[in-house]
């Protein structure tokens, strides 16, 4: 997968994603904070149209409006198990996805050096930093080995519809496992020849600083936390 | 191995097989957390991850020789939850059972077997803290889930009565002990033969 470049920190990366994940998935500020929401869902489109994901963008962009299309035209005539199921889909799809996008961009635009430079700068202890690191390479490794996995246990007949399914947890779990445990073996031998044993501080050749469009949107995330917060005093006193 | 200097601090292998782990452990426990939309597996949901994490747990725990480990993990678990929109009750939650799945397993040195199935049941009461906000917060629990229906809020309220939560935990821990039990065998059975132990 090729690494594209952005212009934001990876500080202010992170901010957005923790930003994503309390107010458009956990939906915080409730209705003061709409206005607010609806930016930050349309913010991840535009990003990963800078980075040059237009395939992730356009997709996205699809499922969303056929979602909202599907909120106002079919819901609305709903009634019972469908609109609840569909009611459970459309809250599902438009709280997740932006999220998600956001997390797709920021995996994209990140090198794992950039993210550990970041995580240095801010002063996170290198015992959390380095696991995180490390998951973050790995998640891939582990969903490919789970889909070949997947498809040479199909090929046995093993799978949900096959009648076996209390065989799925010994010949795909634990397969899965297996594998990935070799492979990180493998990585964290990788790892240490590049020094990460060593108990001294390592250099990092990623420059990584604030620009412009960094404090824009840390302004944007602090003028919405100050009026949530006067929303929320307000009401309270 | 002298270049490591002090044997009981954490060296960069162990901070990658935490890594390792904790990738392995969050791809199985996300699988199941997706079925958490439906009500009745709402309230399933820390006891599948306790059993199905269990199985890469009991793996993790063969290679946790020194403190941290185990503790490190569990932070990571409540960060990712965090960021996976679960409110920030996990991560205090994560916290706090991590240091004790941490001084469990410390009372058996990191060795005996008994010990850590037991920290299995413990170690996957941070999917517990998920639940927080839904007995703490209950209004603003179901004001931010007010889309979702009257149907799913009812069906959630009917299934949560106060006393709930301590069920909830016996539950996770007791799922937690089966797979750590299931995990052991799984070790016996499979992992040792494949040279991973």
């Amino acid at each position: 997968m090729e690494l594209q470049k952005s212009f934001l920190d990876p500080r202010t990366k992170l901010l957005l994603v923790f930003v994503e994940a309390t107010l458009v998935l956990a939906t915080a500020g409730g209705e003061r904070l709409v206005v607010f929401r609806l930016a930050f869902t349309v913010l991840p489109f535009l990003l990963l149209l800078t980075a040059k994901c237009y395939s992730a963008c356009i997709v996205g962009m699809l499922v969303l409006t056929v979602t909202e299309m599907l909120k106002y035209f079919v819901f609305q005539s709903s009634n019972g198990t469908l609109s609840f199921l569909l009611l459970m889909a459309i809250t599902l799809i438009t709280r997740f996805l932006p999220a998600y996008l956001m997390g797709v961009y920021v995996i994209r635009t990140t090198k794992v050096s950039e993210f550990k430079a970041a995580m240095e700068r801010m002063h996170v202890p290198d015992e959390l930093t380095i696991p995180m690191c490390v998951m973050f390479r790995f998640f891939p490794t582990v969903r490919e080995e789970g889909t070949s996995i997947r498809a040479a246990m199909k090929m046995r007949g093993i799978g949900l519809g096959g009648g076996k399914a209390s065989e799925m947890l010994e010949y795909r779990v634990v397969p899965m496992i297996s594998c990935s445990a070799k492979i990180g073996e493998e990585l964290s031998a990788s790892a240490l020849t590049r020094g990460l044993g060593k108990n001294r501080k390592r250099t990092n050749i990623c420059k990584i600083g604030f620009g412009v469009a960094d404090y824009i949107v840390m302004v944007v995330v602090m003028v919405m936390i100050i009026y949530w917060m006067a929303g929320y005093f307000g009401s309270v006193g | 191995m002298n270049s490591q200097g002090n044997n009981s601090k954490l060296n960069g292998r162990d901070l990658i097989n935490v890594g390792i782990y904790s990738a392995i452990y969050f791809v199985i426990v996300m699988a199941f957390a997706m079925t958490g939309l439906i009500p009745i597996f709402l309230m399933l949901l820390s006891s599948m991850v306790a059993f199905f994490g269990g199985i890469p747990f009991m793996l993790f725990l063969t290679k946790v020789k020194k403190p941290g480990m185990i503790f490190i993990m569990s932070v990571i678990m409540g960060v990712l939850v965090f960021v996976t929109g679960m409110t920030y009750m996990p991560v205090i939650v994560s916290v706090i059972t991590g240091i004790i799945a941490e001084l469990v397993y410390r009372s058996g040195s990191y060795q005996s077997m008994s010990k850590a199935i037991l920290t299995a049941g413990v170690f996957p009461l941070w999917a517990v803290g998920n639940y927080l906000p839904l007995f703490l917060q209950r209004e603003q629990y179901f004001a931010q889930r007010e889309s979702y229906g009257q149907e799913y809020a009812d069906a959630v309220m009917r299934l949560t009565p106060n006393w709930m939560m301590i069920v909830l935990v016996l539950a996770t821990f007791l799922c937690g002990i089966l797979g750590g039990l299931l995990g052991r065998f799984l070790l016996k059975k499979h992992f040792k033969k494949a040279g991973i132990v």
